[in-house]
């Protein structure tokens, strides 16, 4: 499913002031970055040169004075030819003109299994009473290597922005990410492109250097990726922030590695990363100082060492094996595990990989919460879900799921203005966030930005407040499986949730179902303390591994 | 000369010790051979590793000064940005891998994977290396007096790789160049510096064939 050939442009001539009055306004050329628009500088008419270029991108009906523009989706074809659509059609055409395999930004399209067939259970009669959300507290902290490290990661919500690379994203994007981050109380990441200076002063929520004023309250946090490319990276780049997280993989590429076209490796770029401007940054597909499971072990333990124990280490799971890949990151020592689901987002990777490797995030969840579970170490090892997120009902639902955090990276690109176009390996990303063209980025103000991803943050925020509280839970970390239902028979046969109606899980699922959890959602520790059960210290070995 | 005798330690305790340690004078470490990740990060100092030496020694060095006085194990001076490592036997695998800048000096051989995507350091081996050296290297160069094994410098992207011996086989977009006055010198220079002996008139240079690789 390329992005070629997917849109169709109507400009109503009647209203169109270029139509009306040549010369006169030449606003869709000037912002669309594609080339679709061509103004004849003779006569001054405006023309449509390139119908296939167009991205859907629509800032040109946005921008547009006489509201003269309409991009709709050539999609109506769906039904009378798919398989062969216009835009199936386009791709095999550009394969066959240039031997190329397709790339694409953004993430997966068309639907797949996501949080939409699952249902959350509110609490009546028989249950734990509700919560009044305008009266009493919920408690959304998640603190990541409580017991490991001098510093542990204090989330004031259970929140974090996806690992996305300066790079892949423009400098405002990502200081528009750390100011988000600042004024909520998460974390932003750096990706695996380097450091940005000013990230590192103003996640913490400082708009200077020397970090004399604090500007921004209550101050989030920073975490360093470390990745298979090693862009940027030396002692001062692991130290200057408040977590590592080793990349192992993402959603979108899994297996693959980074993948930063040459048009985006600017000057800027190449500092950073040490490659020439111009050529493409691939980041190896693996660890080349990592060949078993012992040298991830002594990874950590230097991890550790540089960082003087002061900061957690996080891993980053592309969707593969959730429960053995958790179950590794477990044995490698992790205080925090990021899985990434089949549709996590991407600035640039190939097309066919975006779209057919890898599982749901609905599908990972619950491998690797077993996982987690076996080792002794849910909730105390804490599980990050990524991938295909976009509002607090998702983010309930993957919590109750078992995880005690969840991921933004596309969902933080729209909420920057982001109108999910799909281009953004083209690097001539509209709204400034995934360009690297200064005029393209001068259309971002990281100010502007950061403030709405911290609304869109808060209003999230209320929205898991809302479901916890209305399912009688006075914290995040009392969800449960207990608190959702699957509306339909994949969806409990994907996650193992009992199925609305039915009641139960799915019989495939039965012989695997966790203990300790019934009828009313709450366990015994929760009954009695109306707190989250005593955890274990230690990391045993699980007696018999359940799933994969 | 300060001794830290790492037997029975752990990494956490050996490095604790060593940086507590480091204050102008070398420092010797014992029975090291256990410890991966031996000096990690310093930004100074000199240490002196009498015997062997684990994996990840000086990885994410930032500036001092490591002397190996038998073999080194694998990923050798990994992701270092500066200082200089030195280890008078052979070196593992990866040796000199992700570098953003100083010297690795292995007096005997390497293993495969050496210098794998180099950024910026200076990377010299006396002896053999194994397969895949110098693979996606981005700057610096990787100097080898002995032989290569197969895919040698595969897909080099920049930086300069120099050899004495011979190489099984030549990766993706590598050029094999003459060598200039300025290449000579610096390879004299470099033997000098460190003590090797090797006569630079017989090496040869290979480069990147484009900075842009198409990679499809
Ligand atoms: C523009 C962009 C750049 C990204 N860069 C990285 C990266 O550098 N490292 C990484 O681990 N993941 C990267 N990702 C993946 C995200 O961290 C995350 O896994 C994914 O976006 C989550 O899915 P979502 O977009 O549906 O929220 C990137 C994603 C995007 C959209
Ligand atoms: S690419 Fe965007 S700006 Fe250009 S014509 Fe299409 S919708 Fe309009
Ligand atoms: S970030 Fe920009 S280029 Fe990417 S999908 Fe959104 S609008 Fe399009």
């Amino acid at each position: 499913m390329a992005v070629i050939g997917a849109f169709c442009i109507s400009v109503n001539q009647e209203a169109c002031l270029n139509a009306q009055m040549p010369g006169k306004c030449a606003t869709c050329a000037e912002v669309c970055p594609h080339g679709v628009y061509a103004l004849d500088l003779a006569s001054g008419a405006m023309h449509i040169q390139n119908y296939n270029a167009c991205v859907g991108c629509r800032i040109c009906a946005e921008f547009c004075p006489a509201d003269a523009i309409r991009i709709n989706p050539a999609e109506s074809e769906y039904l009378s030819r798919y398989p062969w659509t216009l835009a199936a059609v386009e791709e095999v055409h550009a394969k066959a003109q240039t031997g190329e395999y397709l790339l694409r930004g953004f993430g997966t399209q068309g639907p797949t299994p996501n949080f939409d067939t699952i249902t959350v259970v509110p609490s009546q009669i028989a249950s734990a009473a509700p919560r009044d959300k305008y009266r009493e507290e919920c408690d959304l902290e998640v603190i990541i290597g409580a017991d490991t490290c001098s510093q542990p990661l204090r989330l004031k919500l259970p929140f974090v922005w996806a690992a996305m690379s300066f790079g892949a994203l423009s400098q405002e994007a990502k200081q528009a990410l750390a100011i988000g981050a600042a004024l909520t109380g998460i974390a932003t990441n750096t990706g695996e492109g380097g450091l940005v200076p000013a990230e590192a002063w103003l996640a913490r929520g400082y708009a200077d250097e020397a970090r004399a004023h604090k500007q921004w309250d209550p101050g989030g946090y920073l975490v360093i990726q470390w990745s298979t490319g090693r862009w940027g990276v030396s002692a001062d780049y692991v130290n200057a922030g408040d977590a590592v997280e080793v990349k192992i993989g993402q959603g979108a590429k899994p297996g693959m590695g980074g993948h930063l076209l040459g048009s985006k490796v600017t000057e800027a770029v190449s500092r950073v990363r040490g490659v020439p401007v111009g050529s493409d940054a691939l980041s190896p597909c693996r660890y080349y100082d990592v060949q078993t499971p012992e040298d991830m072990r002594r990874m950590v333990a230097f991890l550790r060492d540089v960082t003087d124990y002061r900061v957690p280490i996080l891993f980053k799971l592309g969707p593969s094996r959730p429960y053995a890949d958790v179950a590794a990151c477990i044995e490698a020592g992790a205080d925090a595990i990021s899985i990434d689901g089949l549709v996590g987002g991407t600035g640039c990777s190939p097309d066919i990989v975006t779209q057919g490797v890898g599982i749901p995030t609905i599908a990972c969840l619950p491998p690797a919460v077993q996982a987690l579970k076996d080792y002794g170490v849910h909730r105390q090892v804490k599980l990050i879900a990524l991938g295909g997120l976009r509002n607090g009902l998702d983010a309930f639902k993957a919590l109750a799921m078992g995880a005690d955090a969840v991921g933004f990276g596309s969902a933080a690109e729209i909420a920057m203005g982001c109108r999910a176009c799909y281009a953004c390996h083209k690097g001539n990303c509209p709204y400034g966030i995934t360009s690297q063209k200064p005029e393209l980025r001068a259309r971002l103000d990281p100010l502007a930005a950061g403030q709405k991803l911290a609304n869109f943050i808060h209003a999230c925020a209320e929205e898991v407040k809302i479901l916890t509280m209305l399912s009688g839970h006075r914290a995040i970390a009392d969800l449960s499986t207990e608190d959702l239902r699957a509306l339909d028979m994949n969806t409990a046969a994907l996650t193992g949730l009992k199925l609305a109606g039915y009641e139960r899980p799915l019989p495939i699922w039965e012989a695997l179902a966790p203990v300790g959890r019934q009828g009313n959602g709450h366990t015994a520790s929760e009954r009695r303390s109306g707190s989250r059960g005593a955890r274990p210290k230690t990391r045993r070995k699980p007696p018999l591994p359940s799933l994969n | 000369m300060k001794t830290i005798d790492a037997k029975h330690k752990d990494l956490r305790a050996v490095n604790q010790a060593l940086r507590a340690s480091l204050n102008g004078e070398p420092v010797t470490v014992r029975h090291a051979a256990h410890v991966h990740g031996l000096a990690a990060g310093l930004k100074q100092g000199q240490v002196e590793i009498a015997g062997d030496a684990g994996d990840y020694l000086g990885v994410l060095n930032a500036g001092a000064t490591l002397h190996v006085q038998r073999n080194a194990g694998q990923y050798l001076a990994d992701n270092m940005t500066a200082g200089t490592v030195i280890v008078d036997g052979d070196a593992g695998y990866g040796a000199g891998q992700y570098c953003y800048g100083g010297t690795v000096v292995v007096r005997g051989d390497a293993g495969d994977f050496t210098a794998t995507m180099n950024k910026g350091a200076v990377i010299l081996v006396a002896g053999d290396v194994g397969d895949e050296a110098g693979t996606y290297m981005l700057k610096g160069d990787l100097v080898i007096v002995g032989d290569a094994g197969a895919n040698f410098a595969n897909y080099l992207i920049r930086g300069t790789v120099y050899i004495g011996g011979a190489w099984r086989s030549l990766g993706h977009n590598t050029r094999v160049e003459p060598l200039t006055e300025a290449d000579l010198a610096k390879l004299r220079g470099y033997f000098e510096q460190y003590g090797l002996t090797a006569d630079p008139a017989r090496f040869q240079k290979v480069v990147a064939a484009s900075p842009k690789p198409f990679y499809n």
